[in-house]
């Protein structure tokens, strides 16, 4: 017997995929014979046995290759052409090439669709060599980024790997690069630091980089940090394509900001997309090619929901059929652009639209843009995510602080309600942390206000990698910052900010020849304990000011209320 | 065994012709009526036939009365894209009539079996 031999699950996997691309070929031809079942009536009934055997034939194959959307519409559309066979000529009824196209159109999404779960589910040529472990992670941000640090030097990598746990990295270090190699293929850290310099080799550092990205095909995203300074050095990091270069002993402040900027991208959250389409699959398809793109989308197929939508999902941008029952797209628009808070959202009108008249009235209610169905996917990925991006840079321009990069007062202030009011209708519990650095005067007077910018900086980060990004970290006035800690309990929060506090305290900041300190006070109250958002602030601040009255660097729970 | 499948639409066919490959059978294959009685005269070791019911010219179900009439016994399971009820009752003589759809790598092989039995 042949070992080889493809298992069944193969062979079926291959025949799939043969009926598929067979598809548009099998859908030309129908579309052929519905034409000349138009155009010559004479030989309708022939004609007419010859499209319902095509109809019936895709909802046979279909259903066996378990596609059975497909099979569906073209059993419909057969049970159609079969009421065309049984009545007599005389009593065919009118509107029957629009019924039969109408089914076709339906077939074509259909078909469509399938094309395009079969390309994406299907690129053995692209796949890895072998899995980097990347992609499993959780990337919802519970688990803060992974840094390896590999350096012949135990000293010094002992100290810089304390230091950036304290900024909330999660940080393993090697000080072989064979070891270091195979950490890599083991599990992809989010960002590496790299000595040039080994006992093997003078560049062996930078030789591993280059090695494990010609193994990969993809580059490591990589700092150098090396006691080096040379020209040889220098140019061995740039050919392993690392984007910055230190020279020891480095800052770990500014490594940290080096490491963000590396992994920045890839932390980001995804565009959130509202499609509307009446449609169903239409929807779906468009919603596929947006989700394969990375985006979070979401559909609604009737715009009477759309006021709902916005609120619960506050979407980026809005992706809009132009032709719609009850609401056309240009109606649409106005009633969103009605509401203040949605007036900058991107709308984007979906149409088969080409007169120019009517694409320039739709401008006039202030939509975005419009794209042409159908759709090639690469063009509606990068007309979506460009005009998307516009909108987060504006939005995160008027909604952050400049200097840390986290939400404004203004800002936290209404994410305090929103996400109150989420708690109260999700039966969730929500924790307000007020913090306040303390003594902050002393290191601006001291150290200068460069100094003090390090160390809200600092704190900003530790925030931000220790938080789940579902949690809010506001900057909330100059040296006070407030987080919204979604469905934890009280002693949960309380261990959390604690934990925080202690890696902060242990971060050591310089400023010229000085180094020093810092600390933070928090209080932190609750829901249930308090329903109403001013409330809650009240009482976190109420805790806080204990907290510093009781001598700072310490977290105090507002216990009234329980 | 050396099982005939008989169907119009060449990839439903490899399907078919899969399925049964995996149960360990030989299978010829045959687009229509005309050429699935060539394959029986031509390979007289065939056990079983696999056909479509919906063929053009000579449906499934002719294919069976033809083969009857031509006196040949051989057992005959019928594979159809709508309710297989509606087809075993036009044709009771049928030794089986399956639905096909994406079950039938499980459906197929019990019917062969059931019949089988039956023949036994």
């Amino acid at each position: 017997m042949n070992v080889n031999k493809p298992s069944l699950q193969e062979k079926i996997a291959r025949l799939r995929e043969s009926f598929i691309s067979q598809l548009p070929g099998r859908l030309d031809e129908v579309q052929q014979q519905v034409k000349l079942l138009k155009s010559d009536p004479e030989m309708n009934r022939v004609l007419a046995v010859d499209l319902h055997r095509a109809f019936h034939s895709l909802k046979g194959t279909g259903n066996s290759f378990g596609f059975v959307e497909l099979a569906a519409i073209a059993g419909e559309a057969e049970d159609y052409a079969q009421q065309l066979l049984d009545l007599p000529d005389n009593r065919t009824p009118g509107g029957w090439p629009e019924t039969l196209e109408n089914l076709l159109h339906q077939l074509a999404s259909q078909v469509q669709i399938l094309i395009y779960t079969d390309m994406q589910n299907d690129h053995p040529a692209d796949a890895p060599f072998f899995e980097m472990g990347h992609g499993d992670r959780p990337r919802s941000g519970v688990q803060s980024p992974l840094i390896y640090i590999c350096d012949d030097e135990p000293d010094q990598v002992d100290h810089l790997g304390y230091q950036l746990r304290c900024f909330g990295y999660r940080v393993e270090h090697f000080t072989e690069t064979a070891d270091f190699h195979d950490a890599v293929l083991q599990q992809r850290p989010d960002a590496v630091v790299m000595d040039v310099h080994f006992p093997h080799g003078r560049t062996a550092g930078t030789e591993a980089l280059a090695r494990l990205r010609e193994l990969t095909g993809s580059e490591l995203p990589a700092v150098v940090l090396s006691g080096r300074d040379d020209f040889e050095a220098r140019l061995s990091a740039v050919q392993a394509g690392c984007k910055a270069y230190f020279t020891k002993p480095a800052r770990p402040l500014d490594l940290a900001s080096a490491l963000d900027e590396l992994i920045g991208d890839q932390h980001e959250e995804p565009y959130r997309i509202l499609i509307v389409d009446d449609e169903p699959e239409v929807a779906a398809y468009h919603s596929l090619i947006l989700e394969e793109a990375g985006m979070l989308v979401y559909q609604i197929h009737n715009p009477g929901l759309i006021l709902e939508a916005l609120r619960n999902f506050n979407p980026d941008l809005v992706l809009a059929d132009m032709y719609m029952p009850v609401c056309s797209g240009v109606e649409l628009a106005a009633i969103i652009r009605q509401l203040p808070e949605y007036l900058g959202l991107p709308i984007v009108y979906l149409s088969s639209e080409t007169n120019r008249q009517k694409q320039f009235s739709a401008m006039q209610v202030g939509v975005e843009g419009f794209i042409t169905k159908p759709v090639i996917p690469e063009e509606l990925v990068a007309a979506v995510a460009l005009r998307a991006e516009r909108m987060r840079t504006l939005r995160s321009l008027m909604a952050k602080d400049s200097l840390t990069g986290l939400f404004n007062h203004t800002t936290t202030t209404e994410m305090l309600d929103a996400s109150l009011a989420h708690a109260i209708r999700q039966q969730e519990t929500l924790a307000v942390v007020m913090l306040d650095l303390d003594h902050f005067k002393q290191v601006n007077d001291t150290h200068g206000h460069m100094a003090g910018d390090q160390v809200l900086l600092a704190l900003a980060r530790v925030l931000k990698h220790r938080l789940r990004t579902t949690d809010v970290i506001g900057r909330y006035g100059g040296e006070e910052f407030a987080l919204l800690l979604k469905n934890v309990t009280r002693d949960t929060a309380e261990k959390l900010v604690n934990d925080l506090r202690e890696d902060f305290s242990r971060i050591v900041f310089t400023a010229g020849s000085e180094r020093f300190k810092c600390t933070f006070s928090a209080g932190i109250s609750h829901y249930p304990g308090y329903r109403r958002a001013e409330d809650l602030r009240m009482a976190a601040d109420r805790a806080l000011y204990q907290a510093k009255k009781e001598g700072r660097n310490r977290v105090v729970v507002d216990l009234n209320h329980d | 065994m050396l099982i005939l499948v008989v169907d119009d639409d060449a990839l439903a066919g490899e399907m078919t012709a899969a399925v049964l490959e995996d149960q360990g059978h030989q299978v010829i294959q045959a687009e229509d009526a005309v050429s699935a009685m060539e394959q029986l005269n031509e390979h007289p070791g065939i056990e079983l036939i696999v056909s479509d019911m919906n063929m053009p010219l000579v449906s499934g179900v002719e294919l069976f009365r033809e083969l009857r009439e031509q006196g040949k016994k051989l057992p005959f399971i019928l594979l159809t894209g709508d309710d297989p009820a509606v087809a075993s009752a036009q044709e009771p003589a049928l030794d089986a009539c399956i639905m096909k759809d994406f079950s039938l790598d499980e459906t197929l092989p019990q019917a062969i079996a059931q019949v089988l039995a039956g023949y036994n």
